[in-house]
Formats: C-alpha cells, sequence, structure tokens
C-alpha cells in the first residue's frame, strides 16, 4: 500500500514535470501578454512612458475611425479566398486520391508553398503580379488580356492578395482531406453502387458528410488565421495599399503600435479582433454541434 | 532504471529552467555581466549592445567601422545587432517596452520628442562639450539640429543624439539622353521655373522605336518623396510654423499639387499613373528611359553601374524662385540607462564625427560625409559620379528641409495626406478638392499627436 503511493505521488511528479513547460510557456508568453494588452486598452499607453487608465474612450474612438473601418472590410473581404480554397484543395484531394501516378509527386509540389518562409513567398509574388514583366501579366498576355499592375490598383490588390493566400494554404488544405478521404470506409462507396448510386450522390451522401470534421477545422482555423493576416500585406504593400485598400486590422494595429506611438489605441483594436475572433469561432462550434446530428 | 528516471528529470528540469530563463532574459543577461564586473575579471571588458539597420553594403561598412573601433578602444566590445529596415522600428520599440533598451542605436528624429519625454535617450550635450575629439561646428548644422530638444521645440536645446549621416534627397538627370537629344544640359546654380522644366520634358517624352508606344519619358516622380519639391518651392507647406496646425488648404499648395498631378494627366511627361509608383519608375531611370530622377547619397554605390552619365541639378522653383527638397536623417542615440556611457559616447562619436570612421563609411559610397572640411573634399573631386555632388552640399547647407511629420509627436497626420491621394494624381479629384476634403481629418489626427505630447510631458 505504502509503495503504492509512493510510485503514484512519484508518477504525479513527474507529470506535473513534463506538462509544466508548456503550461509555463503559455502562462508567460499567451496569458500574460493577452492579460497585458486587454488593460493597455483601457489606457492612453504610448508603448514608452506611463499608462493612465481613461475608460472606454479608445474602443468609442474605435467607432469613427475610418481607417479602422477600412480595415475590418478588408480583412473580411480577404476571408472570400477561404472557400475557394476549400473547394479547390477537395477536388485536388479527390483527384490524388484516385492513385493516378505521380501522386506523392503532385502531393510534394502542392505542400512545398505551405513549408516555405512567408516572407520569402510574399517577395516573390510582389514580382509575379509587377505589371509590367510580372509573371501573372505576362501569362494573361498570352490570351491577350493586358493585365493591371495588380498591387498597385485599388481594385485589383485584394483579388492578388486572395490569390496568394489561396496558393499558400491550399497544400496544407489538401493534405488534411487527403487523409479523411483516405479513411473513409470503401465498403460505404460498394454499398451505395449496390444500390445503384452514381458517383455525384456517393460524393453528396458518403464523402462530404465524412470529411465534415476537416472541413469544420479548417473553416475554423482559416477564419482564426485570416483574421490576422499581416505579413504578406506588409511586405507586398508597406503602405496598406493604394488608398489603404490592403490594409488589415493587424497591419494598422501595428502601425499604431510601432510607428505612431499609440499602444493603448492598437490594444484596444487588438481586443476588437479578439472577441470577434472567438464569437465567429463559437458560433461554427454551436453551428457543427447542430448539424452532426444530420449525418 | 532509476538513473534513467533521473535522467528525464534532468532533461525536464533543463527545459523549465530554460523556459524561465528566457522570459527573463533581460535581467539574467544584465545580472550575469554584473556578475562577471564582481570577479574582477570582466571589469576590463566593457559590453556595448549596438542596435542598427541597413542594406547588405552599410552592414558590411558598419562592422568594419565597429571592428576599428574595438580596436582603438580596448577594453569595450561592442555587440552588433542588426534588423532588417522595415523591421527596425518594431524591434526597437519592442526592446524599449521590454526594458531592453540597447545602449547605442538608430532613432528617427521624428521620434525624438516621445524618447526624451519617456527618459530612453540620454542628453549628449555633457558629454560632448567636454570630448575633444568632437567639432560640432564642422558638422552639418542642419543634421546635430535635428536632435536638439528643449522640452518644448524639437530643432533647439540639448543634444539627445548625432546624425548618422544627412540624406540630401537631389534631382538627377540622365547626361547623356539631353546629349543624345542635342538639348542643353541644365544649369547647375540656377533652377528652372515650372514651366521651363515642362518645355524639356516634352521635348524628352517621345517614341524612340517608332512602334507608336511611348517608351522614353521625361520623368516619374514618387508622391510620397517628390511633391515636397514642388510644395516648398511654390511657399507653400503641411504645417505651420507653431507646428499646431495643417495648412495644405492654402491655395498655394493646392497650386503645387496640380502641378505635380498634371505633369502625368495634361502635359503626358511620365508614365501613367499605375506604372508610376515605387519600383517602375526606379526600373525606367536604371534603364535609361527617364530623362529626371531624384538621387539620393544612398543611390551612389548602385548608381555607379548605370548605363549612361548621371549628374545633379537643382530642382525645378515653383513661385518662391527658390528650388526646395528634403534632406533625410537618422540619429543615434546612447540609452539613458546604459551602464558605460562614456564608452557609448565615444561609439556614437566614432560612427557620426570621427575622421577615421567617416572616411570608411564615404568609401563604402553609402553616404556624403559628416564633417564640413571632409565633405567640401570629397565634393571638390567632380571625377566621381555624380559629378556635381556639391548640390547635396547646397542642399544640407542652403536649402534642404526636414519632413514635416518630424515636428510632431507622431507622423499619422502626414502621413494620412498621401494615403488617399491617388485619385488626384489619376486625375480623377482636382488638387482644390482634395486638400479642402483632407485638411479637417489631418488636422484631427495632428491634434491628437500634441494632446499626446502634451501628456508624455507631464510623466
Amino acid at each position: 500500500m505504502k509503495t503504492k503511493s509512493n510510485l503514484y505521488r512519484k508518477e504525479k511528479l513527474y507529470g506535473l514535470l513534463y506538462v509544466s513547460p508548456p503550461v509555463l510557456g503559455f502562462l508567460l508568453f499567451t496569458l500574460f501578454p493577452v492579460a497585458y494588452s486587454f488593460y493597455g486598452s483601457f489606457t492612453d499607453w504610448d508603448g514608452l512612458g506611463q499608462m493612465d487608465f481613461i475608460g472606454l474612450s479608445n474602443f468609442k474612438d474605435l467607432l469613427t475611425d475610418d481607417l479602422f473601418h477600412k480595415a475590418s472590410f478588408n480583412t473580411i473581404y480577404m476571408m472570400i479566398g477561404i472557400p475557394i480554397g476549400i473547394v479547390l484543395a477537395l477536388l485536388l484531394a479527390l483527384g490524388l486520391n484516385r492513385g493516378i501516378p505521380g501522386t506523392t509527386t503532385f502531393r510534394v509540389i502542392y505542400y512545398v508553398p505551405v513549408i516555405s518562409s512567408l516572407a520569402a513567398i510574399s517577395i516573390m509574388w510582389s514580382w509575379a503580379f509587377n505589371g509590367d514583366y510580372g509573371l501573372v501579366n505576362q501569362f494573361l498576355e498570352l490570351f491577350g488580356i493586358e493585365g493591371p499592375n495588380w498591387l498597385m490598383n485599388k481594385h485589383t490588390v485584394k483579388p492578388a492578395l486572395i490569390m496568394m493566400t489561396v496558393w499558400k494554404g491550399l497544400g496544407y488544405t489538401m493534405l488534411l482531406y487527403l487523409a479523411a478521404l483516405q479513411s473513409v470506409p470503401r465498403s460505404y462507396y460498394e454499398a451505395a453502387e449496390l444500390d445503384g448510386a452514381n458517383g455525384f450522390a456517393a460524393f453528396r451522401h458518403i464523402t462530404w458528410p465524412m470529411v465534415k470534421p476537416v472541413t469544420f477545422f479548417i473553416v475554423v482555423t482559416n477564419i482564426i488565421g485570416g483574421s490576422q493576416i499581416f505579413t504578406e500585406i506588409n511586405i507586398m504593400t508597406s503602405t496598406g495599399g493604394p488608398e489603404y485598400s490592403s490594409a488589415s486590422v493587424v497591419f494598422y494595429i501595428w502601425q499604431k503600435a510601432f510607428s505612431n506611438l499609440q499602444m493603448g489605441y492598437a490594444s484596444a483594436m487588438a481586443v476588437v479582433l479578439g472577441i470577434f475572433i472567438f464569437i465567429v469561432t463559437l458560433i461554427q462550434f454551436k453551428m457543427n454541434e447542430k448539424s452532426s446530428f444530420d449525418i | 532504471m532509476v538513473k534513467k528516471k533521473s535522467w528525464f528529470m534532468l532533461v525536464s528540469l533543463i527545459f523549465i529552467l530554460s523556459t524561465v530563463l528566457a522570459a527573463c532574459g533581460g535581467k539574467e543577461n544584465s545580472e550575469a555581466g554584473n556578475g562577471n564586473g564582481g570577479s574582477g575579471k570582466a571589469s576590463e571588458t566593457k559590453e556595448l549592445t549596438f542596435m542598427y539597420r541597413g542594406g547588405t553594403d552599410e552592414q558590411k561598412a558598419y562592422t568594419e567601422v565597429v571592428k576599428k573601433f574595438e580596436e582603438d578602444h580596448p577594453g569595450v566590445k561592442v555587440k552588433m545587432v542588426v534588423t532588417a529596415a522595415d523591421q527596425y522600428a518594431t524591434k526597437l520599440k519592442a526592446a524599449i517596452t521590454g526594458n531592453k533598451v540597447p545602449d547605442v542605436f538608430y532613432f528617427e528624429s521624428g521620434d525624438l520628442k516621445a524618447y526624451v519625454n519617456s527618459g530612453i535617450l540620454k542628453n549628449l550635450t555633457p558629454y560632448l562639450n567636454y570630448s575633444e575629439d568632437i567639432n560640432l561646428d564642422n558638422i552639418w548644422k542642419y543634421g546635430v539640429d535635428l536632435y536638439r530638444y528643449d522640452g518644448e521645440m524639437a530643432g533647439q536645446g540639448d543634444i539627445y543624439g548625432m546624425p548618422k549621416d544627412v540624406g540630401p534627397f537631389a534631382l538627377g538627370y540622365n547626361k547623356t539622353m539631353f546629349e543624345k537629344e542635342g538639348i542643353p544640359l541644365p544649369d547647375n546654380d540656377v533652377p528652372m521655373t515650372w514651366d521651363e522644366f515642362i518645355e524639356v520634358n516634352k521635348k524628352l517624352t517621345k517614341d524612340t522605336d517608332g512602334d507608336g508606344k511611348v517608351d522614353q519619358y521625361g520623368t516619374g516622380f514618387n508622391v510620397n518623396w517628390a511633391l515636397q519639391a514642388f510644395v516648398w518651392s511654390n511657399g507653400a507647406d503641411w504645417i505651420d510654423e507653431t507646428k499646431t496646425k495643417v495648412t495644405i488648404d492654402d491655395p498655394k499648395f493646392a497650386e503645387a499639387l496640380q502641378f505635380f498631378a498634371d505633369m502625368q494627366n495634361v502635359h503626358k511627361i511620365t508614365p501613367s499613373a499605375e506604372d508610376a509608383q515605387t519600383l517602375d519608375t526606379y526600373q525606367r531611370w536604371m534603364k535609361g528611359e527617364l530623362a529626371f530622377f531624384p538621387v539620393g547619397p544612398w543611390d551612389m554605390s548602385t548608381y555607379e553601374g548605370l548605363p549612361f552619365e548621371y549628374d545633379l541639378m537643382p530642382y525645378p522653383a515653383g513661385s518662391t524662385g527658390k528650388p526646395a527638397t528634403w534632406t533625410g536623417s537618422l540619429g543615434i542615440g546612447v540609452s539613458e540607462k546604459t551602464k558605460y556611457p562614456e564608452e557609448a559616447v565615444a561609439l556614437v562619436n566614432y560612427l557620426t564625427a570621427s575622421k577615421e570612421g567617416m572616411e570608411m563609411l564615404v568609401n563604402a559610397k553609402v553616404q556624403i560625409p559628416n564633417l564640413i572640411d571632409m565633405a567640401e573634399e570629397w565634393a571638390a573631386d567632380t571625377s566621381t559620379k555624380p559629378a556635381n555632388k556639391q548640390e547635396f552640399l547646397d542642399i544640407v547647407g542652403d536649402y534642404g528641409r526636414v519632413l514635416p511629420g518630424h515636428y510632431t509627436y507622431n507622423a499619422e497626420w502626414y502621413n494620412l495626406f498621401f494615403t488617399d491621394i491617388q485619385p488626384v494624381i489619376d486625375g480623377k479629384m482636382t488638387a482644390e478638392e482634395y486638400v479642402k476634403q483632407q485638411q479637417p481629418k489631418m488636422q484631427k489626427l495632428l491634434d491628437r499627436a500634441i494632446e499626446q505630447e502634451q501628456k508624455s510631458k507631464k510623466k
């Protein structure tokens, strides 16, 4: 009895020890900064000196801040890329799942952008989008289309960024779908075939419901990631684009905090963004709960 | 088995410790420094951190100068921290927030007030006054004054930084193109009028290969960096003398902005609006397709390899008859909390005001000399490109100005001017309409900056 509790205590100690690095890391590098910026959002902190409590004043200013509205609109606009990416990735995954020759090579090709540095990719794409000698316009020229100067035009800069983010995310999404597709039992399809279901019906009633958890995961993570888009914008349109047409919320936060000495105001925006992500994710979880019963 | 377990224990302990240590790295580092001092050994080496930014040419040049400094100052070691230009502000401000201010660091002149009011920059005046190596009279007054602040107004009072360099943004022209077209070269001393400038540009804008498309243009200015020359030389400005009122609604301002936009839309002497930004006109200039293009001293090493001859001239002048342009600068300051102020100031001086340091940096062709006597000698040598280097010195000594954002607590109000300007440049909105619409918005941001400044002073 005694030895047992000894062992128990020892194991508990080890357990605690092993979980402590991530827990400590979370406390120090996540929880503390979040709490700090939450407090900062109620102050006029300039990021250097003392913080003075000013109540909800920052949040009130946000309501009438044109640039914040523009940045929020841009951020949400650029999320159009999420459904596009999901459809493309699923099509690719279905294709690769058929066991055509060279599947592994294709998988690697599509996955390369995922592991590449976002900064390097952004630089590469800003060349591709160059109006004079960019790859994209050279390609369009083949069809006799004169392409715009993508990143310098307020109407094309967002579509250009969407194109790039879709391309970047494709490999990761595709790989998730591929794994999901491979875990669908073959017997379901055989049964469907016996019942006389055609390819599309099989997809609709078997494949799509079976990969639903993966779709859900992708939508949630993509929206969270999309809300925080920054590096691409900072590198490809360093001033936030013509007439601020490509600035995202995080880009505006960064400008306020680090160029304009308004850390308190930037914190307030970060809090609003955090709440937005929380609510959207919550809604999705609720929706997923409900629809799970349909299967 | 037991042994194995204790080994695991050790590893996990190390994990935890390293996490904790990383978190309070700042403190640990400085304590470690102290500890060394106590043991008697490290009182001999004083370590300074120097945070700076720059391209590869500059990094190479600065690394060498710092190495030389260490040789000349035994017992001082400099740890260099370098970042890409666009990340510098973020890194520095993060270091400040985290209470890990580098001993010596670059800073924007626009941040001077904020840094002084928050007790981040050390007042260098007492050190400079005692130093025999420094002769402030031999350094560009423009550059030194940028880092003066008396608690009220920037530009006067104590010195909180030294100019890393001064960057006069001059106007260059493609000499080869002028000669080919048989057009007399621009005068080095008498600026053209705006009308004369348009005339020359029209002559130089042409279709050279006969395919019906214009492929040689007069010019292609980026509004962010070239509009100042036109506004100022027309007697207008973004902000008034007291630095409290946005003055872009002045008719003289609108006139200059309209002239700038008309170069493209009416006179058609520049590439189309969408092509005219950033990289593209720069590329055209480099290929020899533009007659006029601005030249900064930092461009000199790149422009060595241009396939044509280029030289400098004054900007065309508006109604004042006097040319104008801006001169950039970056300051090098010392942390208020540095443990080795003497050595830190010595490093600043070595980089900004010493003959040895300056020679190395000028030879690397990344800047013009800070020392006036050295600069005059440098400009007198017309055998190196560009021949009229004197224009750079004229700008610094005579007609160059600081960008408007420098005087205010932050430059947000000024930046907003350029955020929405594209429709004017494209000719979809008149300059008059634009300045009317934009003035109140900018004024609101300026008021806010002034309010922030008042608060930061009280603290």
